[in-house]
């Protein structure tokens, strides 16, 4: 059996120290950077299959006949599988809305939707038998935007839907909407001075994670399977892969290989019910691992989206009112689409008080890729919208875009255009007021001795201008992100911790379902069963199923979710050894019964530093073990006329600075610093916490001047499916990123800490485009931009 | 991938033999691209005839002041030599700015020569394109062209040469070695690759069997200065929207020679001789410049998707002129 090592059975063996608030280094750190580390492209068993997809070659058509005779009878073909081999009655899977065929049925959707699969005893022979499946299509309209998708006469890209919006939406081509209406714009825009208006367009962004889908499934001897994966949430999957399979959900046992990056891409399923479908029918372990290529179209991206905005201020600096309209292109399948709506619209006027908004988001079924969750998830595009509103109306004002947005700044206590109230701290201001008062990097920083460096200038190594022509731009953003699952979703987590004496040491062991996708959850994890258990030695088991859910590795809300659950579980571990030490020690020192007692150092201690036993004396051979589920408090979902409701958990803000310099006579840009300020309520792991907003930081930039997967909008056809097509930053593209840490504790959090993970992809992007802006004068409503829209500028 | 045999050539004699004697079978030098046309399936060959280590790994100095590079000789050995980058900056220059480290160091001269284009339809083996599968139809046309010609395309064909060298090379007057079936002969590098016309398929004269042995570059005067600017959507590891390579001879403030070609504009490098016309005798001045780059962007026939080439490769080939004669920053 190869089942290779996951990054949370690494923790055993690493001799990293430290609790909370130390910058306890990652265990599976080193074995990432010397490519020891082993991913789940890397799984491998004994006389395994190998399975491989065959996806559409167009966009949208009817299925006329699926020829797979000639791939049957291609030798080394074990299996060969469509629609109609599928196990049981329910045929479809889904995150929110269960509309995606396992295997396309009657049509396809979209361009690289799954058709029919193989499993070969080679790789190339799958996908060679692959190639001989006989598709027959019948092309049918493409539907690829607002227009065509909402047109009276619009073929419809689900027929028959009864998913639970289907009874709210204007169209049955959009899968939900979210207005919300609050206080009365109409009457608030005649006090306005100035009324500024706009439409932005955000381009398609990939998460453009390293580590391709994979995964291997192991049929068992019970008629379950065992299948070892890289996703974000096990659980979901899991509801989700047993019911296709016919199999209870205890047969299916799923445990976390090794993740290359996720991003909101694994959250929904690739290849999980493909490898078991495979290998149940094969008898045979299955191994699945997408190619670049197919990786694709193997997730979900951040949704294209086009917003109109219109903000009125009065003339000293107040705005009065927002109108906006955000529609997000969902593809051709729900994936999470309801849940960014609800996003959008409730973060759309972003982190400033305006009592009389009119906002409605929603999001279309089309024939383009499906989109879903992806960092940032909603917020991303309308912050990339409003804060260009509010450079435009700052300008209008003549005033100071920093000070425009510091007076009409949120806080503890505004009331969001939901009708509910920040009741946590909200340094909107403060945080702008850092990025702004932090110095500006030298000019004409790429002058040295021996002429210009070039890596400093834009074109960077490509060599082009030595500083001529070279101008420079600085610009500003922030924005707020909700943490957590919203709307009334019951979002928990899980948390197994056992503690016991091994070799004369107290040992506690974490065990949970959370997807370490590169977070650095499971070093958070150890680190907070050192400091609530007083131990040196954690063991962080590998997450599986064999655990209560973790809930998803997304939304900013793993530290504050799991990590939660983990401290729950060990203070309530804690009071049982606690009470193990008042039986067996209790008559010995009156502290056991009038004190409060910690663990720290191996021992039980009084709150006055006083210890009064060794744990592992306390624990002898005893056992201490819970499982126990962590609840952040209750959401409500939005109303769906009004949009009113306390639908959100938590709020995470982040602020930019962004210092360009560009080439304007060939359109090249450098970012020569990107300063961000953000507040993370409490810093669990400070080292980690600057790598997730570094790495934010630089997924922004990435949307704001090269990201974009480009869709043939008459054929809906995926034009760029490759790193040589869909450029991400390289390290000479990334900028300097100074990063400014408050910690503003939120006390309905554990720990007081604040999820942080996506804030800082919000506000990066506008930021950038703000500074290209002033450095060009030029308008640049869409991202992300490039050369052709800034040369001879 | 399609199986294949693999077999590794000896000496050019029986490189040339080897592929003479099969119809469907292909050179491999250094494989950064057939590789991946491989994988794709954009290349099906029966045979791969290994010729990566034939003797022709050496740059040796023509008499003269010439320089011949050797088909095998590494991208980055290339770039680095000691003697290109004295008389031929330009072409180094060019060299670095391509593809990555690793790739640089694998890909030979002959090789980053006859790379195919990168156009995203001629990769996708699903859609039609002429140039793979000939007589099938440009999916291009209409479709996404960000990347395509702006210059010399056809109706069957608006792909564009991928190699920053081969620009270089272009505006050098370099001198193409070749060995075929019929014995050996000279290409000038002007008449090496092809306009895709109705036969994009061919991307350069040569004939089945035809191996490029070396490079001669022709001496340049020591007046002459040479430039290589790219200009992409991203610092490095990304192929040229729009490039440009002159080599500039200036004598008391007139143009005495001028060579100049156009990377990441048409299907071969670009040679603007049409810009060089109006240069030579002229001024070296801002004024001269832009009127030489509009001089060859005339012709030019962009559609929506390439328009931002026009005022783009004209920038480009007016700051790397205005570059080259030392001229005050604007």
């Amino acid at each position: 059996m190869g089942i290779t090592r996951t990054p949370t059975s690494l923790t055993q063996s690493s001799a990293t120290r430290g609790g909370i608030g130390e910058s306890t280094l990652r265990p599976d750190g080193t074995l990432k950077v010397t490519g020891e580390f082993a991913y789940s492209s890397d799984l491998w068993h004994e006389d395994m299959l190998w399975g491989y997809t065959l996806r559409s070659t167009v966009a949208h058509a009817a299925i006329v006949s699926i020829d797979t005779s000639e791939a049957l009878a291609t030798s080394g073909v074990y299996a060969v599988l469509t629609y109609d081999d599928l196990p049981t009655e329910v045929k479809h899977y889904g995150l929110e809305i269960r509309d995606t065929p396992v295997l396309a049925h009657g049509k396809v959707r979209h361009h690289g939707e799954p058709v029919a699969l193989v499993a070969a005893d080679h790789p190339e022979t799958a996908r060679r038998a692959a190639a001989k499946i006989r598709v027959e299509y019948d092309a049918l309209p493409v539907i690829t935007d607002e227009a065509s998708a909402t047109a009276p006469d619009a073929v419809l890209v689900h027929e028959g839907r009864d998913d639970h919006h289907i009874g709210h939406v204007p169209h049955p081509n959009i899968v939900h909407r979210q207005p919300i209406v609050r206080g009365d714009a109409d009457r608030a825009a005649e006090r306005a001075d100035v009324v500024v208006s706009g439409e932005y367009v955000f381009g398609m962004q990939d998460q453009a994670f390293l580590g391709p889908e994979s995964g291997l499934a192991v049929p068992a001897e019970d008629g379950g399977v065992d299948l070892y994966v890289a996703t974000q949430w096990l659980h979901s999957d899991l509801r989700q892969i047993a019911p296709v399979l016919g199999l209870p959900e205890r047969k299916v046992r799923m445990t976390l290989s090794g993740v290359g990056g996720a991003f909101g891409g694994r959250e929904d399923l690739s290849m999980q019910i493909h490898g078991c479908l495979l290998a149940l029918r094969t008898g045979k372990p299955v191994k699945i691992v997408y190619n670049r290529f197919e990786s694709f179209f193997g997730h979900v991206h951040r949704h294209p989206a086009r917003l109109w905005y219109e903000h009125g201020a009065t003339r000293n600096g107040k705005l009065t009112h927002v109108r906006c309209r955000i529609v997000l292109d969902g593809g051709a399948y729900a994936s999470a689409s309801p849940a960014v709506v609800g996003n959008a619209a409730s973060l759309s006027i972003g982190p400033y008080v305006v009592e009389d908004v009119d906002i409605e988001a929603l999001a279309l079924y089309t024939n383009n890729p499906p989109c879903g969750a992806m960092r940032g998830f909603g917020a991303v595009q309308a912050c990339f919208a409003y804060e260009a509103q509010m450079d435009k109306v700052a300008a209008e004002l003549g005033m100071d875009p920093v000070e425009f947005r510091q007076v009409n700044a949120m806080e503890q206590g505004t009331v969001m255009p939901t009708g509910q109230t920040v009741d946590s701290p909200a340094p909107v201001a403060e945080l702008l007021r850092r990025v702004k008062s932090r110095p500006l990097p030298p000019e004409r920083q790429w002058e040295t001795t021996e002429g210009a460096d070039v890596r400093a200038l834009p074109g960077g190594l490509s060599n082009t201008t030595h500083g001529e022509g070279v101008v420079r731009g600085v610009g500003y953003a922030v924005g707020i992100k909700n943490v957590g699952f919203s709307e009334g979703f019951d979002d928990y987590s899980t948390a197994r911790v056992r503690m016991q004496v091994i070799n004369g040491e107290p040992v506690a062991t974490v065990h949970t379902a959370m997807a370490e996708v590169g977070q650095g959850g499971v070093t958070v994890h150890a680190q907070i069963a050192r400091s609530e258990l007083g131990v040196t030695q954690v063991t962080i088991q590998p997450a599986d199923t064999q655990v209560g859910s973790a809930g998803s590795t997304s939304a900013s809300r793993q530290t504050y979710m799991t990590g939660g659950a983990v401290k729950n579980t060990c203070e309530a571990v804690r009071e049982k050894v606690l009470d193990l030490g008042r039986r067996r020690f209790g008559s010995y020192h009156p502290a056991w019964a009038t004190a409060e007692l910690l663990l720290e150092g191996g021992k039980v201690v009084t709150d006055g530093g006083e210890a009064l036993a060794d744990i592992a004396d306390v624990l002898e051979d005893d056992v201490v073990d819970l499982e126990l589920e962590f609840r952040h408090r209750p959401t409500q979902a939005f109303d769906l006329r009004t949009g009113q409701g306390n639908g959100h958990v938590q709020y995470s803000f982040a602020a930019h600075r962004a210092v360009v310099e560009v080439d304007t006579e060939l359109g090249l840009v450098k970012v020569v610093e990107l300063a961000c300020a953000q507040d993370v309520g409490k810093a669990l792991n400070p080292l980690s916490v600057v790598g997730q907003i570094q790495g934010g930081t630089t997924q922004g930039l990435g949307v704001a001047v090269m990201e974009e997967i480009v869709v043939d909008p008459k054929t809906a056809l995926v034009r760029n499916p490759s790193f040589t097509d869909y450029l991400i930053p390289t390290i000479l593209d990334t900028p300097t990123i100074p990063v400014d840490v408050l910690e503003l504790a939120d006390e309905h959090a554990p720990y007081g800490l604040r999820g942080i993970g996506e804030a800082p992809t919000l506000s990066s992007t506008p930021a950038v485009l703000a500074a290209i802006r002033q450095a060009t004068g030029l308008e640049l409503n869409r991202t992300p931009v490039r050369p052709e829209h800034l040369t001879g500028s | 991938m399609k199986p294949f045999a693999y077999r590794r050539a000896d000496d050019v004699a029986a490189a040339v033999a080897l592929l003479s004697q099969d119809r469907h079978a292909v050179f491999l030098g250094g494989g950064t691209n057939l590789v991946d046309h491989l994988r794709l399936g954009v290349a099906t060959p029966d045979t791969l005839v290994d010729v990566s280590r034939l003797p022709l790994d050496r740059i040796e100095e023509l008499p003269g002041g010439g320089l011949r590079v050797g088909a095998t000789v590494r991208n980055s050995d290339l770039a680095a030599d000691p003697l290109v980058r004295q008389r031929y900056p330009v072409l180094s220059q060019a060299l670095l700015s391509g593809a990555s480290g690793q790739l640089r160091n694998a890909a030979t001269t002959a090789g980053n020569l006859l790379q195919r284009t990168r156009c995203v339809y001629f990769q996708d083996v699903t859609t039609a394109c002429n140039k793979r599968d000939p007589g099938s139809g440009c999916s291009a046309l209409g479709g996404y062209q960000r990347y395509h010609a702006i210059l010399g395309a056809s109706p069957e064909c608006t792909a564009t040469h991928p190699s920053d060298m081969a620009v270089a090379m272009a505006a050098l007057d370099a001198v193409v070695q070749v060995v075929g079936p019929d014995g050996e002969r000279a290409v000038p590098i002007g008449d090496f690759h092809r306009l895709p016309g109705d036969r994009p398929h061919h991307d350069t004269v040569l004939g089945h069997g035809d191996l490029v042995t070396a490079v001669d570059l022709p001496p340049l005067p020591e007046t002459v200065r040479s430039r290589y600017r790219k200009v992409r959507d991203r610092a490095s590891y990304a192929f040229a929207l729009v490039s440009v390579a002159a080599a500039l001879d200036v004598r008391d403030g007139v143009v005495a020679d001028v060579r100049i070609a156009l990377g990441g504009v048409a299907h071969k490098p670009w040679r603007a001789s049409l810009a060089e016309q109006e240069l030579r005798g002229a001024p070296a001045t801002e004024d001269s410049f832009r009127r030489a780059a509009e001089a060859e962007l005339a012709a030019a026939q962009p559609v929506d998707g390439n328009a931002f080439k026009v005022p783009l490769a004209r920038n480009t080939l007016v700051a790397t002129l205005r570059e080259l004669t030392g001229g005050t920053p604007r």
